[in-house]
């Protein structure tokens, strides 16, 4: 049964990665975080997890190593008026990418589904085994 | 019990590694640096099944069947996170492995139907 959890460590993962995004999408204008200056765009990165203890199965999870922060310098732009200007009237914005969150959404989205997918196959394998010898 | 619920077994026992191969590809199709796996079952059928050809003209036997459990590494292109697995392609084979698993559990089952009937009394 170990194979759901390859499905499921991957779901996390994913959902994670999606998390990730939606809080770059929702920061894209903030000029002021906690640790002083502008939001720093962040990613997810994935790596194996071996998910069984026999190693000929070659089952293999997955999880979120580390969510790194992009090391894109922020966007200066000129607004005098913005609370976090400087003494020139330039305030440092986020260097995001709307349009790139979002085709990498839709491609956490479909490796979610896939990994739905592939969990609901191997459920529907087991029962039809389950069935076996049943009249 | 006979020769084809052998087979039967062993297909059934190759579709469950293959799926396990499969969803570990799917897990990972964004893993940097992740080689795809896959299960190859040639002579699945093997010895099991070969037929005494006592003439020239009869079918000739399978080979010999090992079900080989070592997973080998896909040689499709890599993308720049040196992945190279295609989600579309795993869903597939994911399909096609599935679809097999049952096909070999209804076969199996229906098997089992013929015994019990047969060994009904009245």
């Amino acid at each position: 049964m170990d194979i759901f959890k390859v499905s499921a460590s991957a779901l996390e993962a994913q959902r994670i990665r999606m998390n990730t995004i939606a809080s770059n999408m929702a920061n894209a204008q903030t000029t002021k975080t906690g640790a002083g200056g502008p939001y720093v765009r962040k990613d997810v990165v994935f790596s194996v997890m071996p998910v069984t203890s026999n190693p000929a199965e070659k089952l293999e999870g997955v999880k979120v190593r580390e969510v790194v922060g992009d090391n894109k310098p922020p966007i200066t732009i000129y607004d005098p008026g913005h609370p976090d200007a400087d003494e020139n009237g330039n305030v440092s914005m986020p260097d995001i990418n709307v349009i790139e969150e979002m085709v990498n959404m839709m491609m956490a989205l479909r490796a979610y589904e896939a990994n739905v997918r592939a969990f609901n196959m191997s459920k529907g394998m087991y029962q039809k085994a389950l069935e076996l010898g049943r009249q | 019990m006979d020769k084809g619920s052998k087979i039967l077994e062993r297909m059934i026992h190759a579709a469950n590694i293959r799926q396990k191969v499969i969803a570990s590809n799917i897990a990972n199709s964004d893993t940097p640096g992740y080689k795809g796996k896959d299960v190859k079952f040639n002579n699945l059928l093997g010895n099991e099944m070969k037929l005494a050809a006592t003439n020239p003209k009869h079918i000739g036997g399978g080979k010999s069947a090992e079900v080989s459990s070592r997973s080998e590494v896909e040689d499709n292109l890599s993308w720049e996170d040196r992945n190279n697995v295609e989600l579309n392609v795993e869903v597939a084979k994911m399909t096609e492995n599935s679809l097999l698993h049952d096909t070999a559990v209804t076969i199996l089952s229906s098997k089992i139907r013929m015994y019990k009937n047969a060994l009904r009394t009245k």
